[in-house]
């Protein structure tokens, strides 16, 4: 399996070696082969794509961001060593990304799993179940179509009107900017309709969602 | 009164460590001590929900050994005992996240604040294992009676005793008295015949530990859960205290237990 750790640290940076395919088809094959193949618990970690000496277009690029998007990974950067032209590439796309990140809504079609853990400096959407021990982090809203059961943190850089909204809301902890909640200790009240949480007031408050 | 470091492990994973460091931090809380119990089961934490506080988390033992916090900002007070903290693990990193340097440095913090510092130590004998195992003066094995277990719990204190740690106590937990009668389960005998080390407790299989741990209560808040009062014991004795190890709870015959009967009368 050609899937590199770079550092294993704190940091732990994921490259995939895709130098040995010709042809972007081969290309695609082999990375979502890879994706499958890497463990879960990585999920929501950023990853470098090695393509070597092969030229790659814009529109092919963001093909393979879509595809880690896709599995619940970020796409960091490429590693193209085709001289000027490549580097060239490299930066476009340094500067999608960060579009990308700053203004768009990622769509998770998974569910979330103990120990997994998605950032996006966007909107959240999650189709389906965020699990204890899992944790959401946003720089916008975040809006769960399914069970909200881990941490989700919205508005993580600071944006106090940030929304949080799940269709079954019943979190570890809730974070909205710099506020912290979490449910009070002993009976826990079962609700069985979509809720959301925002700041009113200075304070997180929980309620029902209207359509 | 100097503090200590006491690693909980196991080798063998599903035994009881969790369920131990839970209940005997806990146990040594009810007695006034000041308490921290230090989850390094990064990637899998558990003990964090055993203790029913796995929603107070904000910062755990990666924040702290990488400076991202203070260790204060950190250590979760526990709603029940003032003197009861617990310094939980990460769940979304792994086991290389720590250096066994880091791990010291931290307990050596610790130490100034706590009487004992109780560290949950992962299952196997890889990283996890030693960072947790690198900081602690004392280590508490812990065994299920089951030749599996009693193998992995052998290799554990051999590989204590080439890190420097010779003065290891035995917890034997989950012991059947009624299949150890019938001698369908290893006794406690077999057992420090194997392992030969010094016997810390003995800790009956009960339900009430199942119950205790899905509601994040330990068991030895509860006063009728026999596993609860051996941890209770087993505190006591860390204490220095002399309490029998009293195996033979679950005295199925009248004799046996009018006995204790008397011995309690007494």
């Amino acid at each position: 399996m050609s899937v590199e750790i770079m550092a294993a640290g704190v940091d732990t940076e994921l490259v995939i070696d895709l130098t040995a395919w010709d042809s972007f088809a081969d290309m695609k094959a082999e990375l979502e082969k890879n994706l499958h193949a890497i463990d879960n618990y990585l999920m929501g970690s950023f990853i470098s794509i090695d393509v070597g000496s092969k030229s790659i277009s814009e529109r092919q690029l963001r093909e393979m961001e879509d595809i880690l998007l896709d599995h619940g990974f970020h796409f960091k950067d490429l590693i193209n060593n085709h001289s000027a032209q490549g580097q060239n590439r490299i930066s476009i796309n340094k500067n999608n990304a960060e579009i990308l990140d700053s203004a768009d809504t990622v769509l998770i079609c998974r569910n979330l799993r103990s120990g997994q853990k998605i950032f996006n400096k966007g909107n959240m959407v999650i189709l389906g179940d965020v699990n204890p021990g899992a944790e959401v982090i946003a720089g916008g809203n975040i809006l769960v179509m399914g069970a909200l059961r881990g941490l989700a943190h919205a508005g993580a850089l600071g944006d106090e009107k940030a929304i949080i909204a799940a269709f079954r809301l019943s979190p570890t902890q809730l974070r909205i900017a710099n506020h912290i909640t979490r449910p009070p200790d002993g009976e826990s009240i079962v609700v069985n309709n979509p809720e959301l949480a925002k700041i009113r007031a200075g304070k997180v408050v929980i309620e029902k969602l209207k359509i | 009164m100097k503090s200590r470091v006491l690693v909980i492990t196991s080798g063998k994973g599903g035994v009881g460590k969790t369920t131990t460091t839970a209940n005997l931090g806990t146990a040594l809380a009810m007695q006034g001590k000041k308490v921290v119990m230090l989850d390094t089961d990064i990637g899998l934490r558990n003990l964090d929900v055993v203790m029913g506080l796995e929603n107070r988390i904000v910062f755990d033992i990666v924040d702290v050994v990488n400076g991202n916090c203070k260790i204060k900002q950190a250590l979760i007070r526990d709603k029940r005992f003032e003197g009861l903290c617990l310094l939980p693990a990460a769940q979304t990193k792994d086991k290389s996240a720590v250096t066994p340097h880091q791990m010291k440095n931290l307990t050596n913090e610790l130490r100034k604040d706590f009487d004992f510092i109780l560290v949950d130590c992962p299952a196997g004998i890889e990283q996890g294992f030693k960072n947790a195992i690198s900081g602690a003066d004392d280590a508490i094995v812990v065994a299920t009676p089951e030749v599996s277990s009693v193998r992995d719990a052998d290799r554990i204190i051999g590989l204590l005793e080439a890190a420097g740690l010779s003065n290891s106590k035995l917890i034997i937990n989950r012991l059947r008295n009624k299949m150890v009668k019938r001698g369908d389960m290893m006794d406690i005998e077999d057992i420090l015949d194997i392992l030969s080390i010094d016997l810390l407790g003995v800790v009956p299989e009960d339900e009430t530990i199942v119950v205790s741990t899905n509601r994040g209560e330990p068991a030895v808040l509860e006063n009728s859960s026999r596993a609860g009062e051996a941890y209770r014991r087993v505190a006591r004795r860390l204490l220095g205290e002399e309490v029998p190890i009293n195996a033979q709870e679950d005295t199925s015959n009248l004799v046996d237990r009018f006995k204790k009967m008397l011995k309690l009368a007494r």
